[in-house]
């Protein structure tokens, strides 16, 4: 490989922005988690202010989890991984940095809008006309990068996460536009049942065609390395790449199997819901399997920590998410908190974990210094974790409760007393990922800007 | 093997999501049954309008409007038809019930529990923990009301309808003074349940569990001393009840289950079948009759025979 040592905090300036747009949205976005927790608890606490009123708060935390923290996380990771992995320089930093630009400005846009109530009222595709098209050409600007980067690689073989990274950007553009209706600037919606299937077909696979594949990308690229290991199988990345293409891009449905759709959708949506066990173990194979009697090398890494975690949440939420497409099981966990702790599991166990640990990997290599607090890193990386699955503990229970107690035909106004003390514990948790959030951005900043051990 | 071009890789997935999109999104959406159903209608321009502030304000997070099968043990009555959504641009199922569902709550509080409830949940519902919308302002209040007031469709016209017989008799029945008041709320009790006493004893444990279902559930609109002037009483008319009035005026346990269980419809008074068993009911019932009006026919004759747990 082509390891001319560039290093440096102008190396590589694309990367370096990204990543520190993604460390201060976390800040943002997880802020506003916590705050619609403590709504939850304390539902006054925000009287005559609209801005800040719960519903518009949730669908600003979503986005800016979304397309602020993960993302653009999972990115800077990408951009420092393709020209490595195609031994050459990204095609142009001062278009990375221009769409990084864009994307900032984007993500303002989508907190001011949200909180003052400008909203499609569409989960997942909130975002006004205007915002979408922002979206839409931060995402024409990397994947522009993106291309002509590998147009211009002296690496002839693609690395794995290459693909993912490409099929990702390529794939949510498309499915974005497509899923908030662009054609209708007006309502960003189709009318009817229909709406709800298009919707859910984009809802899901903003986490099937975006944060899942980009995290893989990372994990392919992140895990090999830590462990010093070539990975275990081509033949595995292939077939994983392509079922996960194919599987998860039409399972949206299982989101509507309690709303009059047609039954067929229905019943394609979950079995292969329950397909999904292919993509998901033959991709936890391949990085296990690298992995394996590699731990240690793993556990020094706080890179390859993170990821390595996220890839059991990614284990976990995917075993879950199976089960939840059952329509017995739905019966139980449909419209409740259990949903809510999945969400989590997903979006911050598994993409967000990955998230952190392609930071923190890419981090010392950018700016050829080490990063600044390995103390406070691996204290952020045991709030993150001890608040996620806290969250999958207490959210499971809480949709237990409502679930069960719904059945028994407790009407939802019976049962909110009794999960009082439950949103109390969660919004504490919420409080822990928030710290875990400040205290990264902390550590990124020292590293960047004020470290005492610079080497160069 | 096979090898992954970048073209193989872009052309590729691409082909697929398209052959997705066509069967999974285009074949159900050129497929679809989109008549309309029995109780659809167009919304009201000024309905419309409210259904707006109700997607600014995120509704949609907390309530879902989609009644399923399995609702009917929840008392539901229609489960949600693909007819019902024929022109809801954009529909909103929502995905959580961290409130109860929205779709056939037309007509099931007359516009004043509205105005209440929004102003701030917890005068109408001290346990709630749905935000205020005070901020929106009385205009704004009232377009949301409309809207609220039309879901359920040609159903909630049709309670819409008795809502506003009801209120009007209400209203006269209140503002001839306590007497006639007291008299046309009783009369409206069938005469079975006037004259049934309360068939339980006077119990510490029941008044306890009383007390806890009084200040959940009723406390916001008769106050916690029972006088009617809980914080939400300068938006409801007729005013909340004031249970103390009542002492001397043949009121009976009977009376209070009845107005409790089916509530007094175009008045703000809820219906709590839904939400209280019938022991819960008998309690509050119990517990009014005993801390506010001071006499409780708990446990007099005709009582039939004893229930077994009796002490
Ligand atoms: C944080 C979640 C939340 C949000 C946001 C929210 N609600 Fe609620 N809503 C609740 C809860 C909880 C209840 C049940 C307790 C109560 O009566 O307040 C409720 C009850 C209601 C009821 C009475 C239902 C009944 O069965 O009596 C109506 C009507 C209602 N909400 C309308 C709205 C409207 C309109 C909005 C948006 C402007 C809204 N809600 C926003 C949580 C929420
Ligand atoms: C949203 C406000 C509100 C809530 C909540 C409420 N009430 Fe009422 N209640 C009223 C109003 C208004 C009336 C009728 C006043 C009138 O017509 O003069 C009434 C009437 C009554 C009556 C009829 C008295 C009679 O002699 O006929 C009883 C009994 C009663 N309420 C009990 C309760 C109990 C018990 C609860 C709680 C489980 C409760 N109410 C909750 C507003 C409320
Ligand atoms: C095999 C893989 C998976 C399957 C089969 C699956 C299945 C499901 C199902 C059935 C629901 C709907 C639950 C309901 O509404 O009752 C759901 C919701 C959700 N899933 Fe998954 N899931 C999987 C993996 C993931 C992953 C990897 C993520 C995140 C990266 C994720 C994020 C979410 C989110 C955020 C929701 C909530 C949607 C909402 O707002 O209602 N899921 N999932």
């Amino acid at each position: 490989m082509n390891d001319k040592p560039k290093t440096g905090l102008f190396a590589y300036p694309t990367a370096a922005i990204f990543c520190l747009t993604s460390i201060f949205w976390m800040m943002i976005a997880t802020f506003l988690g916590l705050l619609g927790a403590t709504l939850l608890i304390a539902p006054d606490l925000t009287e005559g202010i609209g801005w800040l009123t719960f519903g518009r708060v949730r669908p600003a935390h979503v986005n800016l989890v979304l397309f602020g923290f993960v993302t653009p996380g999972l990115l800077a990771a990408a951009f420092y991984y393709i020209p490595k992995l195609l031994r050459t320089d990204l095609f142009s930093e001062k278009l990375g940095i221009l769409s990084a630009g864009v994307w900032n400005l984007m993500l303002v846009a989508a907190m001011v809008t949200l909180l003052a109530g400008q909203t499609q009222a569409r989960e997942y595709a909130e975002l006004i006309w205007s915002v979408d098209m922002m979206v839409i050409l931060s995402f024409i600007l990397v994947i522009i990068n993106f291309v002509l980067t590998v147009k211009h690689r002296k690496e002839p073989i693609l690395f794995v996460s290459v693909w993912y990274a490409g099929a990702a950007v390529v794939l949510t553009a498309t499915t974005f536009a497509l899923g908030n209706v662009v054609w209708r600037p007006d309502s960003g919606a189709l009318t009817g049942i229909p709406d709800a299937i298009l919707l859910w077909f984009y809802g899901h696979n903003i986490f099937g065609l975006l944060l899942t594949p980009l995290s893989i990308g990372v994990a392919y690229y992140v895990v090999p390395k830590v462990c010093k290991a070539p990975l275990y199988s081509h033949t595995l990345s292939l077939v994983g790449f392509w079922s996960l293409i194919v599987v998860y891009t039409h399972i949206g449905t299982h989101h509507l199997l309690q709303v009059p759709v047609p039954t067929w959708l229905k019943v394609i949506s979950i079995v292969d819901s329950v397909a999904m066990v292919i993509p998901v173990s033959v991709f936890l194979i391949n990085i296990w399997y690298t992995a394996k009697s590699k731990l240690g090398e793993i556990h020094a890494d706080i890179g390859g920590k993170f990821v390595f975690t996220g890839t059991i949440m990614y284990f976990f939420v995917s075993i879950q998410g199976s089960i939840m497409a059952l329509p017995q099981v739905q019966r139980v966990t449909h419209f409740n908190n259990w949903v809510v702790g999945h969400a989590h599991i997903g979006v911050l166990g598994f993409s967000g974990m990955i998230t952190l640990g392609g930071l923190y990997y890419i981090l010392p290599r950018i700016t050829g210094r080490p990063i600044y607090s390995r103390l406070l890193a691996d204290f952020q990386y045991w709030l993150v974790l001890i608040g996620v699955t806290g969250f999958a503990i207490v959210l499971t229970v809480v949709g237990l409760i409502q679930g069960n107690s719904w059945l028994n035909g407790e009407t939802v106004h019976r049962i909110i007393p009794q999960i009082h003390l439950y949103y109390v514990i969660r919004a504490a948790l919420g409080l822990m990922i928030f710290t875990g959030a400040v205290i990264g951005m902390y550590n990124f900043v020292r590293t960047l800007f004020y470290n005492p051990e610079e080497t160069s | 093997m096979m090898k992954m071009t970048p073209k193989a890789i872009f052309i590729g997935s691409l082909i697929i999501l398209a052959a997705v999109v066509f069967v999974v999104v285009y074949m159900p959406w050129s497929t679809m049954d989109d008549t309309p159903s029995e109780i659809f209608r167009s919304r009201s321009k000024i309905e419309a309008q409210g259904r707006k502030l109700y997607k600014a304000n995120g509704c949609v997070y907390c309530h879902s409007q989609s009644i399923r099968t399995i609702d009917w043990g929840l008392g539901a009555h229609r489960i949600a038809q693909s007819g019902d959504y024929v022109e809801d641009r954009p529909i909103l199922l929502g995905s959580a019930r961290t409130g109860p569902d929205l779709s056939q709550q037309g007509g099931e509080h007359p516009d004043d529990w509205h105005m209440a409830h929004f102003f701030n949940p917890r005068f109408t519902s001290p346990y709630s923990i749905m935000p205020t919308f005070s901020f929106l302002g009385m205009d704004n209040i009232t377009l949301l009301t409309h809207y609220i007031q039309s879901l359920g469709l040609k159903e909630a016209d049709v309670r819409m309808e008795r809502q506003r017989y009801w209120k009007q008799k209400a209203i006269e029945a209140y503002e001839s003074g306590p007497e006639e008041n007291i008299k046309w709320l009783h009369n409206h009790v069938p005469q079975p349940w006037r004259e049934l006493p309360n068939p339980y004893p006077t119990s510490e444990a029941g008044l306890a569990r009383g007390h806890k279902v009084y200040q959940d559930f009723c406390a916001g609109c008769h106050s916690p001393i029972g006088d009617g002037m809980g914080p939400a009483q300068p938006w409801i008319y007729p005013p909340p009840f004031n249970f103390t009035i009542l002492k001397d005026r043949e009121i009976s346990g009977g009376i209070l289950y009845y107005q409790i269980m089916n509530g007094i419809t175009g008045t703000a008074m809820p219906y709590f079948k839904k939400h209280l068993e019938s022991e819960k009911i008998w309690e509050v019932g119990n517990f009014v009759a005993v801390y506010f009006i001071n006499q409780s026919d708990a446990n007099t004759e005709p009582r039939g025979i004893d229930a077994s747990w009796e002490p």
